[in-house]
């Protein structure tokens, strides 16, 4: 039993060394025109994630795999996927240079500190794009998802639901972060277009589901209000208005399948709302992107995602977009269009890359 | 009279042998898992090493001052949290300033934070409160201060500053010489501090049997207090490291905590019993490179991320229960 493992372990390594040098044998007579045309597909992609646990960012490596299997020129993908900050992710960028892949992607937790790591990378040949976030380093690719616009889109849709006057209430995520600071300012900008909109109570839900349901019971029932946005926060805010037996005020959220599907059930209770997408499967948009500029097809440096807007007064849109077989914090705007070739939340949610 | 001394003879050299093969031993799983790697990867040359060794700057630097504590029969939970704070303090203080500054900063950064550790050494000796207990307070003291410090990533350094610990100014293509020999040269000191003066046995006496210590006529006080001084310097060193490796400065109390841990498991896997007075500070220097080279390992083995952690916490669990195991016969035995 014990000795088990090491015999396979050996048989293993002699296998691939008997694979290795067979591949060696074969591919030695071949002329330089035919390695060239080899070269189209077979990538080896690399995943650079920094924040574990987290739903949005789990479905965003999915997405990357699902893209991947998808695309059919993927052999593998190399996700490095742990807790860290900088010089965690700067340790793992180095160690998936070391592997010898094509192309990295990566949701950056430093918009300058990763930048010398990226360019020795690019210097080396492999394609670098940065999902999510933004870095500012040399020859990166940079697929966003548009903050500022995700909370202006919102806005401006509940305030004209409310013709242009009334009290609402912003709820934001946590404060300072970069994300939160955009689409305060995009809530800002729709706001300086309806000076009759009052924001009574403004809240920092911290992005957590029971945090923000607190506020929203808090608010709800001590207050008059019109409408309510929130950052994303917003089935278990839906969730207090049954719970206090309050009439329902227009709300803004996310593409989360939770609140998708009170939009879509509860619209005959009197539910209005809108879902503004910020869609995890940017990362499957940072594959696409990848496979663009490792196949020479020069994609731009830099895509900004605008956030589309699902409302109530558009069922079928909403049905379109459900996904019944998921969890509520399902994002579930998943096929971005030109870029994602997978087949909707099942795919994502396989989470298969090649060869697994 | 001579075959009773020539039995603690033998005794002395077991200990010493299986004090040393300890440390022999985790040098050449270190030796090992290089070669190893080498073989997973396409290729094997500066990058790979100029990467590994910088990489492991904060985590040896950190070992070495848990080993010296620990050595000495103490422990400190808050050395992630004094790293955090440096790195917060370095990071706010030493931007935009000359290199000539910088260095000022960090030498007084290294002063500092032995003198604060010592202080904090002192409190737990004339006190009597468990060194664990002081040092997770104190650890999160420290850590509200970086925080209060640098609230939000930012700050930086000078390129010079981040060369010195990479070899490159720009922290990333340099060659390996300055981050070796930026590692050895504190280890090695330590080492000898450790071994060859009056200070360093004296740590290991009270570690031993600090009862034993003080009827020998050893400060025993002053022997815990300096561990604690080594500790919080080589703390201040590893912080310094962050900032030169990153270029800016990270507060982040979760960072601080995983480095408190992983100090933890670099001393025991080094062969640092933590019941104290036994092991050897190059030991853990090993030990700190492995649990760094454990990720870049199982992500070019292709092992699922998730399962990785799994591995890696389940191998620092076993080396933890061996070194107990190790410990327990080594008592028994004596």
């Amino acid at each position: 039993m014990k000795f088990q493992p090491t015999r396979l372990t050996v048989l293993t390594l002699l296998l691939t060394l008997a694979l290795a040098l067979t591949a060696c044998v074969a591919v030695a007579p071949e002329s330089g025109d035919d390695a060239m045309m080899e070269e189209e597909g077979g990538f080896v992609v690399g995943v650079s994630n920094t924040l574990v646990g987290n739903g949005w960012r789990e479905q965003m490596i999915c997405a990357i795999k699902a893209e991947a299997t998808a695309s059919g020129l993927v052999d593998s993908v190399v996700v490095v996927n742990r807790n860290g900050g900088p010089t965690e992710q700067i340790a793992d960028l180095e160690g998936l240079i070391s592997q010898g892949v094509d192309a990295i992607i990566l949701n950056p937790t430093d918009r300058e500190g990763l930048n010398a790591v990226i360019e020795s990378a690019i210097a080396q040949g492999i394609v670098v794009v940065a999902v999510d976030q933004a870095v500012t380093a040399e020859g990166a690719y940079v697929a966003t998802n548009d903050q500022t616009a995700y909370a202006r889109l919102g806005a401006e849709w509940l305030f004209e639901q409310l013709g242009g006057s009334g009290k609402v209430v912003e709820m934001r995520g946590i404060d300072g972060v970069p994300a939160d600071t955009d689409r305060h300012n995009g809530f800002n900008e729709a706001l300086a277009n309806y000076p009759d909109i009052e924001v009574v109570a403004s809240t920092f839900t911290g992005w957590d589901p029971s945090t923000g349901a607190q506020q929203a019971l808090d608010l709800i029932t001590t207050q008059e209000i019109d409408g309510i946005w929130t950052s994303g926060i917003d089935y278990s805010v839906v969730e207090q208005f049954q719970v206090a037996d309050v009439d329902f005020v227009p709300i803004v959220g996310a593409d989360n399948n939770g609140f998708v599907e009170q939009l879509i059930q509860l619209a005959d209770a009197g539910l209005i709302g809108a879902a503004v997408t910020n869609p995890p499967a940017i990362g499957a948009v940072g594959m696409a992107i990848a496979l663009d500029a490792l196949t020479g097809e020069n994609p731009p440096h830099e895509t900004i995602l605008t956030p589309k807007v699902f409302t109530t007064t558009d069922p079928d849109a909403l049905n379109a977009i459900y996904a019944p077989d998921e969890q509520v914090g399902w994002s579930t705007y998943v096929d971005i269009e030109p870029y994602t070739s997978y087949n909707g939340s099942a795919d994502v949610s396989a989470c298969t890359a090649p060869g697994e | 009279m001579m075959a009773g001394l020539r039995s603690s003879c033998v005794a002395l050299w077991r200990t010493g042998l299986a004090r040393n093969t300890w440390t022999l031993g985790v040098w050449l799983l270190l030796s090992a898992l290089l070669l190893w790697y080498a073989t997973l990867i396409p290729v094997f040359g500066q990058f790979q090493v100029t990467s590994i060794s910088k990489n492991s700057l904060p985590l040896v630097y950190l070992a070495i001052g848990q080993a010296i504590i620990v050595i000495a029969g103490g422990i400190d939970l808050s050395l992630g949290a004094l790293l955090l704070l440096t790195n917060a303090l370095a990071a706010r203080f030493m931007d935009d300033q000359p290199f000539a500054m910088v260095l000022f900063i960090a030498i007084v950064l290294i002063a500092g934070l032995g003198i604060l550790n010592a202080l904090v050494g002192y409190i737990i000796s004339v006190s009597g409160v468990p060194d664990i207990v002081v040092t997770l307070a104190t650890g999160y003291i420290w850590s509200g201060f970086a925080l209060w410090i640098l609230p939000s990533p930012g700050g930086g350094t000078a390129p010079e500053f981040r060369w010195l610990f990479t070899g490159a100014q720009s922290g990333i293509g340099g060659t390996y010489v300055m981050p070796i020999l930026m590692m050895a040269v504190p280890a090695i000191l330590v080492f000898l501090l450790s071994r060859h003066t009056r200070l360093g046995l004296s740590i290991y006496a009270i570690g031993s049997d600090s009862v034993a210590a003080r009827l020998a006529g050893l400060d025993v006080r002053r022997a815990k207090v300096s561990s604690y001084a080594i500790g919080g310097a080589m703390a201040a060193l590893a912080g310094l490291a962050t900032v030169a490796l990153t270029g800016t400065g990270d507060p982040r109390f979760s960072v601080g905590a995983n480095a408190t841990l992983n100090s933890v498991a670099a001393v025991v896997l080094g062969g640092v019993a933590l019941v104290g007075g036994t092991g050897l500070v190059l030991g853990a220097v090993a030990a700190g490179v492995i649990l760094i080279m454990l990720n870049p390992i199982l992500s070019a083995m292709g092992i699922d991320p998730n399962n990785a952690q799994i591995i890696q916490g389940l191998l620092i669990a076993g080396v933890m229960m061996v070194g107990g195991l190790v410990t327990l016969l080594r008592e028994r035995s004596a």
